[in-house]
């Protein structure tokens, strides 16, 4: 279940068992599957042939189709040990099998085994298999696989039993595999859902994502000592499956990969090396500035945290950092991310510069232009808070937004402190606009000097620049007058519905990578 | 056991599902304080079930099937666990040694009667009106789960959120932990409810589709799980076969656009929510004092942003506590206060923040300072007559200088404790976002420092 209320991303590398496998499933031996001969068709995935199915035809059957059907059900064709039930079942399966892919034509109908036939040749074979454990055997049709929904859960767990083996002692293997399964089966089960339901109202409360979720915070309970006793039936296992990892790895540089299984500690880097890690990784971002390296590096950096349950003043550092290398970045969905931990983290007391990333939360906010965010920001706020320069900072652009006072809002983008002017340059040109909209309306024409004052430019040109970029170049024109000597007048009233339509367009996309 | 099942069978003779509920509540009414202890007496682990069984099948007055008859002895059977966990849990407060275990209990048995309910409903042993019966035992559920929380939230406080197991840290973990398990038995109550496929409407649980709705909305509400509401609210939009909505009790339909209304609220809705509200505000019972102020919480910062409309004194009056509150906004918006408005917004900004109106309300400092402008505009007179003109074609002065307007604001700001000082360009500013957002009509003139106003309507809906 993903409750609204809290805001945390899911991390790019939470545990999750995709299918990382492309190996066959294991050969099964589905006698009793009802699709004959899917050889020559089972290429096709699953789904679509359940949703083919779901959507029955109304087909006019061939003749041939029909001789067929005839024949199956005479009497003359009977054969010993084959109910009528069986096989008027499989001759069922047989034609839709076909019509579903509309194969009817490309089959020859009067020398098609009949389906009693199908059936003896099947159970012919089914014996033979068993006897002596053969797959092949002269039959142009193979038999066929076992339903792919099937599949999936078994190879994952399959896979977790690999993995299992391969990273943790045997003691663990059981609860390990539990888990593993346990979320697969999560998946399958929330698709299905999903399919089955139209227009599913339910979905947020998926019992399976629930369980899971219910798991999750249980976890967390059991690592204290004072287990309430509803919590302790789980506890084994939980504690076993979520032991921190204690790492071995020595090198200061480590690529990001998304775990799908639990961390081996040979690759895992302790603390003391992860504290070099930092210090290595703060220079080469000075030096370098090649985001996309040191974005790698943080995440592994993170992970590593992550899997060895460090949380103390160092981790608050790391994601301090990573969240401002991504504002310098403008990469907001990975501050994203470091906000959300660094809002817990700092919910436990660890030390770091909670009221920095409070007001930059607060912009963030402003940007996204959530409200209830917003509200519950506030209510979440302390009178200390709000009397913090850089808090009230953020809280001042807040209120200059929503007063409409254009004005002010500039004025404090020229004074944003810290990366808080990374974070309003997300909003700028979005309130640019609006500011323009507002003064081609409240203005018959201004000068642009006017214009690079009010709207925080650098310079004339900048403005001029953002003007013209922005569809009004032909309503700037040089005016000289005695006062004020060689000036440019801005006829803005031409285009007050083009800015209009720009700042609307540009209020209703806030599109974030990473956001819920 | 017969006696103590006595009740139960002249509320089942009823026929109706209040007085059942009745029967079947964890709190003891007010004129019988110890009939859950009598009922808890009456009977022991062991006997229970054969006794309820006695007592409801060898009285043949009844008259329910035995199938029916299976359903409602398990269901009291049930109760009277719940109940003795109820009786144990207050014996342990007696002697101030309630803890979460004891309550927990309670939780847990209750929740076995709502969840056994639901089964024998979707199994159709009960008759149609048990819908209801069921809908009292969640709501009763719902508080259960509440407490059971907070007995929860006390016995391991929120400070020991230590599962940054993942990169995923859950700030305050678990902490409606009940609340939530109790919103996904809701969630089945209402499936329950919506896709009854019983063609006959009179006795179709689809009559129960908006309390459980609202019990739900309440649920989430709690949880600060708002959005999903949504989700309640567009299955049962996609429900074409629900009965008409007037046909529905009235206390469901109020509560249900209450909610709805303030569901558009908090998505800045605000011409859907001021309709749906509108909507609850003309049903509501006149004298549910609480529901009437909960309702105009919402409906007058709506009517604000719509109509920039303020209520009136009377209005206000019928929410003493709603007045107390948002008043003195209203009062500066009334009289173009501005300082008086920031000061009043400062002040009630916990309360607003609470309610989720706060940014809502701060839009109205728009209004004060069209009064306030307004003021500016009347106190700069009418032109001269011409010629040939009477006293009844004179028109207002439509050009009136910055500095008036500057002037205006700097002494509507200069108040105490504001603190703030008025720009000649802010000033502009403001005046052309009052313009843009059309409280007044005309331009800036920047060369000739003057504002040019409409000479007809200058400030739309003010009657000038």
């Amino acid at each position: 279940m993903s409750l609204p209320t809290m805001t945390a991303t899911w991390p790019a590398y939470n545990a999750v068992t995709p299918r990382t496998t492309l190996q066959p499933a294991p050969a099964h031996v589905g006698l009793s599957s009802p699709v004959p001969f899917r050889s020559a068709l089972n290429s096709r995935p699953q789904s679509e042939i359940g949703s083919d199915a779901s959507k029955p035809k109304k087909v006019e059957w061939p003749p041939a189709v029909r001789d067929y059907v005839r024949r199956a059900f005479d009497a003359d064709n009977a054969i010993k040990g084959i109910s009528s039930a069986d096989m008027q079942m499989k001759l069922k399966a047989t034609i839709s099998f076909y019509a579903e892919r509309d194969a009817h034509d490309a089959i020859d109908w009067p020398t098609y085994p009949l389906p009693q036939e199908l059936l003896q040749e099947e159970r012919r074979m089914a014996a033979l298999t068993l006897s002596t454990g053969a797959q092949t055997n002269g039959h142009a049709n193979p038999l066929s696989s076992p339903p792919t929904k099937k599949r999936k859960s078994q190879d994952s767990e399959e896979l977790a039993a690999l993995q299992a083996d391969a990273t943790i002692p045997p003691w663990r293997k059981t609860n390990l595999g539990s888990r593993m399964t346990f979320d697969a089966e999560g998946h399958t089960d929330k698709r299905h859902k999903k399919n089955a339901a139209s227009g599913d109202a339910f979905s947020k409360f998926d019992q399976a994502d629930l369980d899971k979720r219910r798991q999750r915070f249980q976890l967390g309970n059991n690592s204290n000592k004072t287990t309430p006793p509803w919590g302790s039936p789980r506890k084994e296992e939980d504690d076993a499956s979520n032991a921190p990892v204690i790492g071995t790895n020595q090198a200061l540089e480590k690529s990001y990969f998304r775990l799908t299984a639990p961390p081996k500690p040979e690759t895992v880097r302790p603390l003391h090396v992860l504290e070099k890690t930092l210090i290595m990784l703060r220079q080469k971002w000075k030096a370098e500035k090649n985001y996309n390296y040191i974005c790698n590096q943080f995440k592994s950096l993170r992970q590593d945290l992550t899997v060895q349950h460090i949380k103390n003043a160092f981790t608050v550092k790391v994601y301090e950092i990573h969240a401002r290398i991504s504002l310098e970045k403008g990469d907001l969905g990975e501050y994203n991310q470091c906000q959300t931990q660094l809002k817990a983290l700092y919910a436990l007391g660890l030390e770091g510069k909670p009221e920095e990333f409070k007001a930059y939360r607060i912009l963030y906010i402003v940007y996204t232009c959530n409200k209830s965010d917003m509200n519950d920001m506030l209510a979440e706020l302390t009178l200390a808070d709000k009397s913090h320069p850089w808090i009230k900072h953020a809280l001042d652009v807040r209120s200059a937004l929503a007063l409409g006072s254009y004005h002010k809002f500039f004025k404090l983008y020229l004074a944003a402190e810290n990366m808080g002017s990374y974070l309003m340059d997300m909003f700028i040109e979005r309130e640019r606009l609006n500011a323009l909209a507002n003064i081609s309306r409240g203005y018959a024409n201004v000068t642009l000097r006017f214009l690079t004052d009010e709207l925080g430019f650098d310079n004339d040109e900048t403005c001029r620049e953002f003007l013209e970029s922005h569809g009004a170049q032909n309503m700037i024109e040089e005016k000289t007058n005695e006062k004020n000597g060689v000036h440019f007048q801005v006829k803005l009233r031409d285009v007050a519905t083009l800015f209009e339509s720009l700042r609307a367009a540009a209020f209703r996309k806030v599109d974030i990578k990473g956001q819920i | 056991m017969e006696a103590v099942l006595e009740p139960f069978k002249q509320a089942y003779a009823t026929g109706l599902a209040q007085p059942v509920a009745e029967f079947l509540s964890p709190i003891p009414p007010g004129r019988d304080p110890g009939r859950l202890y009598d009922f808890y007496r009456a009977s022991n682990d062991d006997k229970i079930e054969g006794e309820v069984r006695y007592a409801l099948k060898a009285n043949r007055k009844t008259r329910m099937s035995n199938k029916e008859a299976e359903a409602w002895i398990d269901l009291i059977v049930g109760y009277w666990r719940a109940v003795k966990q109820i009786i144990l849990a207050d014996e342990a407060a007696n002697q101030g040694r309630l803890g979460d275990r004891q309550y927990l209990a309670v939780y847990d048995t209750w929740k076995d009667l709502t969840s056994s309910f639901i089964k024998h409903i979707s199994g159709g042993s009960l008759p149609p009106w048990a819908i209801f019966t069921l809908y009292f035992t969640a709501n009763h559920f719902r508080r259960i789960a509440i407490k059971a929380d907070e007995y929860l939230a006390r016995a391991k406080p929120a400070t020991s959120v230590n599962s940054f197991s993942d990169d995923i840290v859950v700030p305050q973990t678990a902490r409606s932990e009940k609340l939530e398990e109790a919103a996904r038995v809701f969630n089945r109550v209402f499936a329950l409810c919506l896709g009854d496929r019983n063609p006959d409407m009179s006795e179709s649980r689809k009559w129960g589709v908006y309390c459980i709705a609202n019990l739900q909305f309440k649920t989430y509400f709690k949880l600060k799980a708002i959005s999903l509401s949504k989700n309640v609210v567009k299955s049962i939009a996609a429900q074409s076969d629900l009965p008409p909505f007037h046909l529905y009790p009235r206390a469901h339909r109020v509560t249900y656009r209450y909610y709805t209304g303030v569901l558009a609220f908090l998505q800045e809705d605000y011409a859907q929510a001021e309709k749906d509200l509108q909507e609850a505000w003309d049903s509501c019972y006149a004298r549910s004092q609480k529901n009437k102020s909960l309702i105009l919480t919402y409906l007058i910062p709506c009517r604000l942003i719509t109509q920039h409309a303020i209520p009136s004194a009377t209005l206000l009056a019928e929410a003493p506590g709603l007045a107390r509150l948002i008043g003195p906004l209203v009062s500066c918006i009334k009289k173009g206060d501005l300082t008086g408005f920031d000061n009043a917004l400062a002040e009630g900004e916990p309360a607003f923040v609470k309610r989720r109106i706060f940014l809502t309300l701060e839009r109205s400092r728009d209004i004060a300072l069209r009064n306030l402008l307004r003021k500016v505009y009347l106190a700069a007179g009418y032109d001269e007559l011409k010629e040939g003109q009477t006293d009844k074609d004179r028109i207002r002065k439509s050009r009136i200088p910055l500095i008036n307007f500057a002037t205006a604001l700097r002494m509507g700001l200069s108040g105490e404790g504001s603190g703030q000082v008025v720009e000649d360009d802010e000033v502009e500013c403001l005046l052309a976002n009052q313009i843009y957002k059309g409280l007044m009509k005309g331009y800036i003139s920047r060369e000739h420092a003057m504002v040019v106003l409409n000479k007809k309507g200058a400030f739309p809906g003010t009657r000038i």
